[in-house]
């Protein structure tokens, strides 16, 4: 895959599944720094599976996964932090019997250096300041909104190359998820982060998003700029 | 006063068995009933490096918590962790775990035999008399080593990146390996300081009255009825599950006969599972996050 213009993320042909049960057939997609591509889809057309094989919690039958043009051999999540790519699974998810301070530690716990980890915090600060005063609190006493907040900032902390989402709005109350989308358009535009986010809301996600795939069935049934889906009749024909 | 004396005895090792099994469980989610046989393993390891073998007891002491922290480990390696990789239920680790120990126990059985076996043949010492109680020399010091090792582990769970991560990958195993933590590792670790912790429960108990086959099931069961007693999350809880399980139960002997102990014992738990499922001081057990 040396082909000189080499993109941050790509992957090519990937087939994974649960057990035995095939549920990814086949999908290629490419993600920029800088850039938000959105993974739409109806339940169980695979894409949180995806997201999943593609950070290495399940095993890639076939296809590959590439991060700056280099073929990742059989990726382990700790392999792809490592490399910069962070991962936040669906549900806002966040150690419910650790310290806030505590889950940010979790969030640096492949950084080697005690100094970098101490960076990264203070940087998600300046990110989420209502975080701070916080930092003693059991994580589980935090409410829905903060607990994304968390959620978010602990991917944060590695100060990560490419970032993935599986579905960051779910259970936010509606004036949350256009706050929470609009920080992850912050967070892409500032640090050039390259950003693959699952979403059911797919009209909010469209207008953060300048590219989007369709996922059906575990294939790709569309894919182009955002802009092309935003008009009612299109989406319904790519969507629906 | 005796009888607060024999209740800190009871507790003490019965805290030691119940906070490793409880550790275990709560990274694992299921019940490691083999468990058991690491506290009778070791027991009778030290035996046979001191008796048998005539090695100085110091010696025989380590080889057995040594000896106890491998089976321990070696069940999780050798057992538990293909079968989580085949997602197996809880309910299958148990029954795996269950067929261990019976094979276990049935190997010490059949090597040392059934016969009450004795660390210290010494004849019945005096013991010393504490504010009007007699405790023996060996009971102090397992008192000393409960309480030390206790607040050992309850450090490494709070100030290292050890105890942080085990306790990151009992809350959420999966997150866990997201953030990068290798859970397979953590809970191997788990099961090393689990099992160590039965192991020295084991050897204490053989030194200070005696052992048979069959000591490590019925130690598991009244840890168990502790750790539910207490709720299974916190050392303190389970410390203090284990100090009033041994009071209830010691109240028992004096009052009504030792016969009557192990009944008191279950029906305080079948008390807590109707009335307190979480426990004193636990959280209800939760369900994975949606």
């Amino acid at each position: 895959m040396d082909d000189g213009n080499a993109k941050l993320l790509n992957v090519d042909g990937l087939v994974t599944g649960y057990g035995k049960k095939q549920v990814v057939n086949g999908v290629g997609l490419d993600v920029e720094p800088g850039e938000i591509v959105a993974l739409i889809g109806h339940n169980g057309a695979g894409k949180s599976t995806l997201l999943k094989a593609i950070f290495g919690l399940l095993p890639v039958w076939e296809g590959s996964v590439f991060l700056d043009g280099k073929q990742l051999e059989s990726p382990t999540p700790r392999e792809l932090l490592r490399f910069g790519v962070a991962f936040v699974p669906q549900g806002n998810r966040v150690f419910t019997d650790l310290s806030v301070r505590e889950n940010l530690e979790m969030g640096g716990v492949t950084l080697r250096d005690k100094r970098e980890l101490n960076e990264g915090i203070e940087r998600v600060f300046t990110l989420f300041p209502a975080i701070k005063p916080r930092l003693r609190q059991r994580a589980g006493t935090l409410s829905g909104g903060e607990k994304q907040m968390l959620a978010l900032a602990n991917a944060l902390v590695l100060n990560p190359r490419v970032l993935l989402l599986d579905e960051p709005s779910l259970g936010l109350a509606p004036p949350l998820v256009s706050e929470a989308l609009g920080r992850i358009r912050e967070i892409a535009e500032d640090k050039r982060v390259a950003v693959l986010i699952v979403e059911q809301k797919v009209r909010e996600v469209l207008r953060i998003a300048q590219r989007v795939y369709v996922l059906r069935n575990g294939l790709v049934s569309f894919s182009g700029l955002s802009e092309s889906l935003t008009d009612e009749a299109t989406l319904r024909e790519v969507y629906l | 006063m005796q009888l607060t004396l024999n209740v800190l005895v009871a507790a003490s090792t019965l805290a030691l068995m119940a906070v490793g099994f409880g550790l275990i469980f709560s990274t694992t989610r299921f019940f490691h009933f083999a468990h058991a046989v690491v506290y009778t393993g070791a027991a009778y390891l030290t035996y046979c490096g001191s008796v048998q073998l005539g090695l100085p007891l110091v010696i025989a002491v380590l080889l057995g918590v040594a000896g106890g922290v491998c089976l321990g480990g070696l069940m999780e390696v050798g057992l538990y962790r293909p079968m989580r990789g085949r997602s197996a239920s809880a309910l299958t680790l148990l029954i795996a775990s269950l067929g261990t120990y019976v094979v276990l126990q049935n190997l010490v059985s059949m090597t040392w035999g059934d016969d009450v076996r004795m660390l210290q043949s010494s004849t019945v010492r005096e013991g010393i008399e504490i504010l009007g109680g007699r405790i023996t020399p060996t009971s102090v010091l397992a008192i000393a080593v409960c309480v030390a090792l206790l607040a050992v582990v309850t450090l490494v769970l709070r100030r290292t990146g050890l105890g942080r991560a085990m306790r990151a990958v009992a809350d959420d195993a999966e997150l866990a390996r997201i953030r990068g933590i290798r859970a397979d590792r953590v809970i191997l670790a788990t099961f090393a300081i689990g099992s160590a912790l039965a192991a020295v429960a084991g050897i204490l108990v053989a030194l200070d009255v005696n052992m048979r086959p069959t000591m490590g099931m019925n130690a598991l069961m009244l840890a168990i009825v502790a750790v539910i007693i207490g709720g299974v999350s916190s050392i303190g809880g389970i410390a203090l599950g284990s100090l009033f399980l041994a009071a209830a139960q010691q109240v028992a002997i004096w009052q009504l006969g030792s016969q009557w102990q192990d009944a008191v014992a279950f029906a305080i738990l079948l008390v807590f599972l109707l009335a307190r499922p979480q426990g004193l001081f636990g959280k209800p057990l939760r369900k994975v996050a949606v």
